[in-house]
């Protein structure tokens, strides 16, 4: 009868040596997956090239620093009076805003020239308060791609959140 | 059992703290990152350890890699090298780069990327967390020298949850190596500052416990297995594995023959987990051998009320008869193995039924029916079983190292097969997008060329010549009157004309002599004028001059880009269009690979679950042959007594 202790093995006792054809199917699997991560990017290079041509393109980001005196909830864009994005940010994504990530709010096309770009932000803000703010600036496109960031971070001394809007080339 | 035959069962126990630590420790190791970094503003940022975003870029693909979306983050940061977006965080995007490929899977991709880093003169930081990833890979390719020896390369503390989590794995990598003394001095070796990395050391102690226990090393065993069976849990992770451990422990003591201490050990499992029938089934055992049945009989009656899907219950069946036999109640005994005996004919005929929806080819799409998420990644896992046919019998099997890395596979390439769906239509609205690009560009060429057409730089900069050297010549000459406006050129005429035709008159005539007077009044003024406002004329000229310059060569750069786009537009275009047209051909194609792949698959997991269900239906069999040859015992014992019961 001590037999059937074997059944009640602990549960680390089984295991057996994986088979061949386990080995050869994940390795087909293996070099299926890198074929399709390399034509991922290779899309995703394409569709920017074809869509954004550097000479036009606009690209718009947000970050947050620290974020002791505001909750994102959401950040309305718009671009020569008109609304280009209005994204609402979900928990996961506003986490990772403030592990120092950055979200691409918008990417577009803008002739050379200058352009007003008008950026809201909602969420809370100190004392859990509902907030509402604006950043404006006027944009000056030039012949190359334009980078936009919507910095949101706190001004300690103020408590206060801050917004900030900074070009880069 | 072979050292890759031993690392199956503890890996079940490794992966399933990788899912719950593996992503957090990945992102401690990057994100820790830019919040330190701005608090300290004041540090020099070294590579590869907590520092600011300073590419826009390198922020994006941080954004997605922190919320779990591997594929979209690696792809993006692929995308973003092949722009050359990177260029202030070139070895921390290889890192992570590394990282991302070892996360979904691809070892011989990371591996490549991990020894290329440490070729590179980089910093000790990052040769440490490369030769980290570098073991990790070494571990899960089964290359566990070459593991230990990258362990072993890593100087000081790694940063954040991979320190443990590197403690953890030089553990683990020693004891597969059959070095269980050097396994326990580094675990010795690590001491947890906080409570959570303590939870890391009792996996560690868990699987070198149990390899111990297989070596018949048990005092050794015992001890590590005690600690983790008392440890206080925080969670209902480290409770389960707090239950595993008092559980390998009491059946290595009833083995052992020392069913006391089994029994002390196996009372510590809770009643309701999932390890609760086992440690019941072990209880009874252990009261068995010493001889107390009636005490054994009270777990297995437990038992007995449960499912009979579980082995445990399945044995149960066998131990309650065997008690009441023990007990020379007979009766109760052959009534409880006549009832097992049914049991079993029933379990057996509901297996067939799973076998035959298995071979129906239901298998793999009933296991990822409740499946919504829709992340590639190594460190996915079934968290729950679906209640179907097909899938009822597998709660082992799923558990296998095995069927968990096909099902893995057979679910990425399914993930990978909607990807490519979702590229085919874009690539059909990218083909419409060139032709459309052509279209566009041959109605408007015309128009554009007339317009370029009509435009002579070359004659306005020779007015442009022209001018300068009349500018030039006025104020060489001193010409005050050179920068005249063209109203006072043409009163300054009509004074030069009308005083020419004075000098023909009779100077005596008083008429013509007051003429010539207002006339020398005149152009006096007039000199006076244009003599005050020359210089600020010259400068003005001069000022006009340059914008006129810029303005030529503005013009002469847009004729030249002009002329640029026109040559190059639709040689580009082309270049889009020859890219687009071979995209379509290679998707469908790499889309049937990975069809045939997810096919292949499907049939090979679908064999294995049949061969565990084969198997079941086996140890059913012996347990009812047993079951009748114990009822045939005791019938022969009754009748030889003379009576039957």
């Amino acid at each position: 009868m001590l037999a059937l202790l074997a059944v009640g093995a602990p549960p680390h006792a089984a295991g057996e040596e994986p088979a061949e054809a386990f080995r050869s199917l994940d390795q087909e699997v293996q070099a299926l997956k890198k074929e399709v991560l390399d034509l991922n990017r290779e899309l995703f290079v394409l569709e920017e090239e074809l869509l954004f041509p550097a000479n036009t393109q606009v690209a718009v980001f947000v970050s947050m620093d620290v974020g002791a005196f505001f909750a994102l909830d959401s950040v309305t864009l718009m671009i020569d009076d008109k609304e280009v994005a209005n994204y609402l940010y979900t928990e996961r994504e506003a986490q990772a805003l403030l592990k120092g990530g950055v979200h691409r709010l918008y990417i577009g096309n803008l002739k050379a020239g200058e352009h007003e770009l008008v950026a809201f932000f909602t969420g809370q803000g100190p004392n859990l308060r509902d907030y509402r703010r604006g950043a404006t600036v006027r944009l000056e496109k030039g012949v190359g791609a334009k980078y936009v960031e919507l910095k949101i971070s706190d001004r300690a001394v103020r408590a206060q959140p801050e917004f900030i809007i900074k070009e880069w080339e | 059992m072979t050292t890759r035959a031993a690392r199956t069962g503890a890996l079940r126990v490794r992966r399933a703290v990788a899912c719950a630590a593996g992503v957090f420790a990945w992102c401690a190791a990057f994100t820790g990152g830019a919040a330190c970094a701005r608090e300290q503003p004041g540090t020099v940022a070294m590579v590869g350890t907590p520092q600011a975003v300073r590419d826009l870029h390198w922020g994006e693909v941080l954004f997605y890699f922190y919320q779990g979306e591997y594929l979209e983050s690696l792809t993006r940061l692929g995308a973003a090298q092949t722009f050359g977006r990177l260029s202030n965080h070139p070895l921390e995007a290889e890192l992570l780069k590394g990282g991302l490929y070892l996360s979904l899977g691809q070892h011989e991709e990371a591996g490549r990327i991990f020894r290329a880093l440490l070729d590179q003169n980089v910093p000790l930081d990052v040769r440490n967390r490369a030769w980290f990833y570098l073991a990790k890979v070494w571990y899960q390719r089964d290359y566990l020298e070459q593991a230990a020896s990258a362990l072993s390369s890593i100087h000081g503390a790694l940063p954040g949850e991979l320190e443990p989590e590197r403690r953890l794995l030089e553990a683990q990598v020693l004891m597969y190596l059959g070095r269980y003394d050097e396994a326990i001095r580094a675990l010795h070796r690590w001491q947890p500052p906080s409570g959570r990395h303590d939870e890391w050391s009792a996996y560690a102690r868990f699987n070198i416990g149990a390899a111990l226990v297989r070596q018949q090393r048990m005092d050794e065993a015992a001890q590590l297995l005690d600690e983790v069976g008392r440890l206080a849990a925080s969670s209902e992770e480290m409770a389960a594995l707090r239950d595993k451990a008092n559980l390998a422990l009491g059946f290595a003591w009833l083995k052992a023959d020392r069913p006391e201490q089994a029994k002390a050990v196996l009372q510590r499992v809770r009643l309701q987990g999932p390890m609760s029938n086992k440690a019941l089934l072990g209880a009874g055992w252990a009261d068995a051998a010493l001889g107390r049945y009636e005490r054994a009989l009270a777990p297995w009656l437990e038992l007995h009320g449960r499912g009979l899907l579980d082995a445990a219950v399945q044995e149960s069946y066998l131990a309650i008869p065997y008690a009441y036999a023990q007990l020379d109640a007979n009766a109760q005994a052959i009534e409880h193995y006549l009832r097992a005996v049914q049991a079993f004919a029933a379990e057996t005929e509901r297996i067939d039924q799973s076998i035959a929806a298995i071979r129906a080819g239901r298998l793999l799409d009933a296991i990822l029916a409740n499946d919504t998420a829709d992340q590639a990644g190594w460190y996915w896992q079934l968290r729950e079983l679906p209640d179907a046919p097909e899938t009822r019998y597998l709660y082992h099997l799923l558990a296998t190292h095995e069927f968990q890395e096909g099902l893995k596979n057979y679910r990425d390439l399914r993930l990978m097969q909607r990807n490519l769906e979702a590229w085919s239509l874009s690539v059909a609205a990218f083909e419409d997008m060139v032709d459309m690009r052509q279209r566009a560009y041959a109605a408007r060429l015309p128009a554009m060329q007339a317009t370029l057409d009509g435009v002579d730089l070359d004659a306005l900069e020779e007015r442009k010549v022209a001018l300068e050297a009349r500018v030039a010549a006025i104020e060489r000459d001193g010409d005050i009157a050179g920068l005249a406006t063209a109203r006072e050129l043409e009163q300054w005429h009509k004074v030069e004309r009308i005083a020419g035709v004075l000098a023909q008159a009779d100077p005596s005539d008083p008429l013509v002599a007051d003429m010539q007077d207002k006339v020398r009044l005149l152009r006096g003024t007039l000199l006076w004028e244009f003599n005050a406002g020359y210089k600020a004329r010259l400068w003005r000229a001069r000022k006009e001059l340059r914008e006129l310059d810029v303005a030529y060569k503005e013009a002469r750069r847009a004729q030249v880009l002009v002329e640029r786009a026109r040559q190059e537009y639709p040689a580009q275009t082309a270049r889009f269009a020859a890219h687009v047209a071979q995209l379509q051909p290679r998707i469908a194609e790499l889309g049937q690979r990975v069809a045939a792949a997810a096919e292949a698959h499907d049939r090979y997991l679908a064999a294995i679950a049949v061969r565990e269900l084969e198997a079941q239906k086996e140890r059913l069999a012996a347990y009812s042959l047993q079951a009748r040859f114990a009822l045939a015992s005791i019938y022969d014992r009754a009748s030889a007594a003379g009576a039957v019961p």
